[in-house]
């Protein structure tokens, strides 16, 4: 039963779901799928916001929850080989001592799995210095969907040929289903300085962003809570932010000692020249935790004051902020919808949050319409509908906004290669032909064109 | 000019105009690959253009090699066969351009060289010091993948492609990503296509992700004196919380050469060049604990100064040039290994270049595993064949690969500079014919006879 669900409601449970411990027993589900002619999806912890690992047309679901081995760590070559289902934090935690790390960092690390992150290149706060799920993954074994084993990339950089590391990570199980991971650890930072700026105004946040990165200094995060959001997680989570503010900062610089040291008072004068009310430095590993523990549970916390809500992930350039955040508020306005905002700031990759009864059907009709009108914005800034999410079934229909009818073509051929029979987690990132079609009428009514 | 040869010409000409097609065998003849001479150059000055001219010769078969510079044409098999040369260098515009955004959109013919000037005024680059310094162009580092030493701080162009824009064979402008740091909507294309050797679809505009550039910047050399103690160096650095911007090793025989300007002197031993930028205080600290490390392992250590620096990191960024212009024949072979390989793998190479008696210089990013080797002299056209042979098998032995970059004459042109493909050659192939199904973009000259 659960596994009709992810962070997306769904509708349709999976005929069969399996829980394959190697990647033989993957290839004998898919070549018993290939021979029976079955849709297959894979999902990690299905902790993903777009409907990635969603069966929506049924089939067979398979679980990797028991392929969840680390297979080697190897820290003089910086790399780790691991299975799909290893949760993102515990690989971090298995090498920590040694001080390295694994950078990509998605709020929910806790519980992902990395073979979930490759599928939908996730992101995380972290990623602002050190790059997302794709510039840390080196190589895979993928499962094709006739059953042949595949491997690409490697332990070493550059090995010839495509680069069909880069094309699988993404590409949400709709080319093939990864069955082992090659990733690069990184060495833990000798220092880190965290800081929360705390705003009047959101404005004041907003511009304070492209100012930080105007100086040079490329902090290893840069999160914004807006005060709506922040008053929701201080009443569940007492993180210390203060509840009459506008919107804070957290900002957080990495590297070496003296390096930290220049950026964190760079950093604190920028935020003050941009009128911060306040600006605290954390002073210990525990307060740090405290700053952190706030923005990482902040789903949770919204959860407590509302029965549902809607979480967008769309990209804009970072200097169109504060022109974004007064038209989220314009849209909040228009539909009489409350709209949170937390967000990675740096990246200019947005999460508007919008709190809904899903059992007011109205209400539900008024979110989609002002989500709609939030990424059409994006879109029209330069912008992007996902920034770490994925396209899933969630967005698939907003592809053509963003691509040409030859640029999805391009990208139907590609699927034709690996994935011509559409078995592979069917109706996921590719409009079709007739969806298209449909999502025309909807996004109308919807007001996005 | 034939017939045949005079229809082509007025058809390309009557797409981007008389001025920009050349038939003129002279012309061509200088822009020979792999022994092959094209008949044609075209040099559109449209994306549009360039679009047009791909279809052009996909309905007429005609075979095509995009080119911006040239400067790393080199590398891979001679193409089956070549018609046209489609040169990018026209396209050099910037598109896009928001300095706070930290992003630039531009064409692929603009010279990297131009680029860095242009974002210099800002305090910005693009931290890249690929093959064929400040003239290789935008499109040609990315249809390559090429980098240089700094991809130890900052990564390959891989890393640094926001999106792009692909002329097809169809006649058609593809794009992927966009020109936001983060973007996750539809298939990566830009990973696709960069390193793909203009086999796929040609690129034709690159948005970009650019850095602050470095307050200043400090180089130390390190005179480890052993192999041995090289590693044990590198391991100590990379174990270390310094962060240099790179770290190339260099032989004895490279080492002596760069120094006294291509003619074989005095060096001591191997030597560790690194690279630093930041502040004062980050260059002070590196200072510090360089020379501290340096001292408890009996490493002798030197800051270099700030002008022998710049010009001896130019030499050493296009060090394969400099060999080709010094030598009468050079042989650049390429290995990538795991990090920890790199000086074993240097010690199989110098073994093997003294048994074939050929000189040997090498140049060795120790901190991502890449190792750049140039052979000479001897009999070096006699015993090619089996330097790479052996060379390569030493490199899969250490879990890694090894690619000819530059033939030396006595190189099978019929063998594989590659090595051999893995498992997925399959699906590279399945990816070549839906992108270029006729088969004239680059034919033959990457993995595997793509």
């Amino acid at each position: 039963m659960l596994y009709e669900y992810d962070g997306l409601s769904s509708l349709r449970p999976p005929d069969v779901v399996v829980f394959p411990r190697t990647t033989e027993h993957v290839v004998q589900v898919v070549k018993f799928a290939a021979s029976h002619n079955l849709l297959v999806v894979p999902r990690g912890a299905g902790t993903g916001l777009s409907g990635g690992s969603l069966p929506w047309e049924g089939g067979i679901l398979i679980a990797f929850a028991r392929m969840k081995d680390i297979l080697e760590i190897d820290l003089e070559n910086q790399r780790a080989r691991v299975q799909p289902g290893v949760v993102n934090l515990d690989l971090s935690l298995a090498v920590s001592d040694a001080g390295y790390y694994y950078a990509p960092d998605p709020s929910s690390q806790k519980a992902c799995t990395l073979g979930g992150n490759v599928a939908e290149n996730a992101g995380g706060p972290h990623t602002l210095l050190h790059g997302v799920t794709t510039n840390h993954v080196l190589g895979l074994e993928v499962v094709l969907p006739n059953g042949e084993v595949i491997h690409t990339g490697a332990k070493f950089l550059d090995s010839p040929g495509y680069d069909l590391t880069g094309l699988f990570v993404g590409s949400e199980g709709t080319l093939g289903i990864v069955t082992e991971i090659t990733v690069r650890l990184l060495r833990k930072a000798e220092s880190v300085a965290t800081l929360l700026a705390i705003y009047d105004r959101v404005i004041d946040a907003t511009r304070t962003v492209a100012a930080i990165t105007a100086r040079g200094i490329t902090p290893a995060a840069l999160e914004m809570i807006d005060g709506f959001t922040l008053r929701a997680i201080e009443e569940a989570t007492h993180a210390g932010y203060p509840m009459d503010s506008a919107a804070v900062l957290l900002i957080e610089v990495e590297g070496l000692r003296e390096a930290v040291e220049e950026n964190a008072l760079q950093v604190e004068s920028v935020c003050q020249e941009n009128r911060a009310r306040q600006v605290r430095r954390a002073k210990s590993a525990e307060e740090r935790d405290l700053f952190w523990k706030g923005r990482k549970n902040a789903f949770g916390a919204l959860g407590r004051i509302s029965p549902s809500y809607y979480v967008q992930d769309g990209v804009i350039p970072r200097t169109r902020l504060p022109e974004m955040l007064e038209f989220i508020g314009q849209i909040g306005t228009k539909y009489d919808v409350k709209i949170g905002n937390i967000f990675h700031a740096g990246d200019g990759n947005l999460h508007p949050i919008i709190l809904f009864d899903p059992r007011d059907e109205d209400e539900s009709r008024r979110v989609r319409e002002a989500a709609g009108e939030i990424l059409a914005k994006c879109i029209e800034m330069g912008g992007s509908i996902t920034g770490e999410h994925g396209v899933g079934m969630e967005k698939i229909n907003l592809m053509p906004y963003l691509f040409s009818p030859d640029d999805l073509d391009m990208m139907r051929k590609i699927k034709e290669v690996f994935n011509s029979a559409g078995r592979f987690n069917p109706g996921k990132v590719l409009p079709t032909g007739k969806m298209c079609g449909e999502l025309r009428g909807q996004m109308v009514a919807g007001g996005v064109l | 000019m034939t017939t045949a040869v005079e229809s082509v010409h007025s058809s390309l000409a009557a797409m981007v105009g008389e001025s920009h097609v050349v038939s003129e065998p002279a012309a061509c003849a200088a822009l020979a690959v792999g022994g092959k001479i094209p008949q044609h150059i075209v040099s559109p000055a449209t994306a549009e253009g360039v679009a047009e001219v791909l279809k052009f010769a996909a309905d007429h078969d005609l075979a095509v090699i995009p080119r911006g510079k040239g400067t790393k044409l080199a590398l891979g098999m001679p193409p089956r066969r070549y018609d046209l040369a489609l040169s990018l260098e026209k396209l050099t515009q910037v598109w896009h351009y928001e300095p706070a955004d930290l992003t630039i959109s531009v064409e692929a013919g603009m010279k990297i060289g131009d680029l860095q000037d242009f974002l210099g005024r800002e305090g910005l680059w693009l931290p890249m010091d690929p093959r064929g310094g400040a003239s290789a162009t935008v499109g040609g580092i990315l249809a390559t993948n090429s980098a240089g030493p700094l991809r130890q701080r900052f990564g390959s162009a891989r890393d640094m492609v926001l999106g792009i824009k692909v002329a097809t064979t169809e006649g058609k402008l593809v794009k992927s990503g966009g020109r936001v740091v983060k973007n996750v909507a539809g298939y990566d294309l830009c990973k696709l296509l960069v390193g793909s050797y203009g086999t796929l679809g040609v690129i034709v505009e690159a948005s970009l992700k650019l850095f602050p550039r470095p307050a200043s910047r400090a180089t130390w050399v390190l005179e480890p004196g052993t192999l041995g103690l090289a590693r044990d160096l590198r391991r100590r650095i990379l174990n270390s919380p310094l962060e240099p911007l790179c770290m190339v090793l260099l032989n004895t025989l490279a080492a002596g050469l760069l120094q006294n300007g291509m003619q074989e002197g005095e060096a001591p031993g191997p030597e560790l060049w690194i690279e630093v930028g930041g502040s004062t205080s980050v260059l002070e600290r590196h200072a510090k604990d360089l020379a501290e490390m340096g001292r408890s392992m009996g490493v002798p250590s030197r800051r270099v100064s700030e002008h022998t620096a710049e010009s001896c990191w130019v030499r050493l960024r296009n060090y394969d040039q400099l060999f080709v212009d010094s030598f009468p024949e050079v042989m650049v072979l390429k290995a990538t290994l795991p990090i920890a390989s790199s000086e074993e793998f240097l010690s199989f190479a110098q073994q093997g270049a003294e048994a074939e008696e050929v000189k040997m210089a090498s140049f060795a990013q120790v901190g991502v595993g890449i190792v750049h080797l140039i052979l000479w002299g001897g009999k070096l056209g006699t015993v090619a064949d089996r330097l790479v042979t052996n060379t390569r098998k030493a490199a899969a032995s250490l879990g890694g690969a090894l690619v000819v970059e530059q033939y030396a004459s006595g190189f099978d042109a019929e063998r594989d500079p590659w090595g051999a493909p893995g498992d997925s050659l399959e699906a590279m192939r399945k990816l070549k014919a839906a992108w270029d199904p006729k088969g004239v973009l680059s034919p033959g000259r990457f993995v595997g006879g793509l």
